[in-house]
């Protein structure tokens, strides 16, 4: 029930104020002039009841918008689209990159080494001039790791604005967690089953003794 | 079954990288016959077209995984037998217990080097 700025009842005050008059009058004495006056107490109570409801809704209204506007403010620091335009877009070139620069170099090594295992002695010093050669090659490989480092740290860098505005807008519409996870798709569910969950961080991941201890020295027999 | 290193070996991995390394890590060792398949269905096409005396796979690989390509294998009468090493970054007890009970030979964890891959290949045949 709506109540006034006292904390009484709003439509306390009409029933009280009819009360009264009724109570003021002996039995049978109801004239013209009594409805009249209790038509208007009826009147004057109930535009105090509506002013009271306006001012509740308006109060309310006004929240929700200033809610909104805060939250139209939010959503603009998320800047949604930079993210979706350049940085993610930039991050996937970066990592897509990685990949191909360390294919690159893993196979520029493995060629040099597999031409320094198929050189023939016979000849020292033109087996010195492939070894010497190769090697040079691997060094020159290995400064993929530079490059990559340097893609990484932006990767690294848009995770953690993402990270930023997400953690700033969640607190911005103070969500709270969720109780039930979200639904996992095909895919989530497959890796999940097959516990394809790829390298393990260290302290995570078990030694190679660790497993060889799993198999008690005793591999099955084919 | 004895370690007879003119048998082929048939090397799983969807890594192009990985597969060269185990190819040039198996010739170290002295196996020449080796033939590559890029997931567990090609594998087991592989497997059903030529006899194999040791298979060694990767387990992270897509369509088919290897704990998948390692159930199929026992479960067929032809292949059943065939020694079946897992070579995986998947190194966890969970992952090691199940790849067991799936009837896996051995198991190594990548990184590896050429001793560690010679070592488990003689444990599984008796070496």
């Amino acid at each position: 029930m709506s109540r006034g700025p006292g904390g009484e009842s709003i439509l306390k005050q009409p029933f009280d104020r009819v009360r009264e008059y009724v109570s003021g009058k002996s039995e049978g004495e109801a004239s013209f002039g009594d409805v009249v006056a209790l038509a208007e107490i009826t009147a004057d109570s109930m535009q105090t009841f509506f002013a009271a409801i306006d001012r509740t809704i308006y109060r309310e209204l006004r929240e929700i918008a200033e809610y909104i506007t805060n939250l139209r403010s939010e959503i603009a620091h998320l800047r949604a689209g930079e993210l979706q335009n350049d940085r993610l877009p930039k991050a996937g070139e970066h990592l897509g990159a990685i990949v191909a620069a360390t294919e690159e170099a893993t196979n520029a090594i493995m060629e040099a080494a597999e031409a320094m295992l198929a050189a023939s002695g016979e000849d020292e010093a033109a087996f010195k001039k492939i070894v010497n050669d190769k090697v040079m090659t691997i060094f020159e490989a290995c400064s993929f790791q530079d490059l990559t480092g340097q893609r990484i740290a932006r990767v690294v860098e848009t995770l953690e604005q993402i990270e930023k505005r997400i953690g700033r807008f969640a607190a911005a519409v103070k969500t709270t967690a969720p109780g039930a996870p979200a639904a996992e798709d095909p895919r989530e569910r497959r890796a999940r089953e097959l516990l394809l969950n790829g390298p393990q961080d260290r302290g995570v991941a078990i030694e190679q003794s660790d497993v060889d201890a799993l198999f008690s020295e005793k591999p099955a027999r084919p | 079954m004895a370690l007879d290193h003119s048998m082929p070996v048939l090397i799983v991995d969807d890594y192009s990288t990985m597969l060269r390394i185990i190819r040039n890590l198996l010739k170290q060792i002295g196996f020449e016959d080796v033939d590559e398949a890029s997931d567990g269905t090609q594998a087991l096409s592989k497997m059903r077209d030529k006899r194999y005396g040791l298979v060694i796979s990767d387990w992270n690989m897509e369509p088919m995984t290897g704990i998948e390509l390692l159930r199929e294998v026992r479960a067929d009468d032809k292949l059943n037998r065939t020694p079946f090493i897992m070579v995986t970054a998947e190194a966890k007890t969970e992952n090691v217990i199940l790849a067991k009970k799936a009837g896996v030979n051995n198991y190594i964890v990548k990184p590896f080097n050429a001793d560690t891959l010679k070592s488990k290949i003689q444990a599984v045949f008796g070496e």
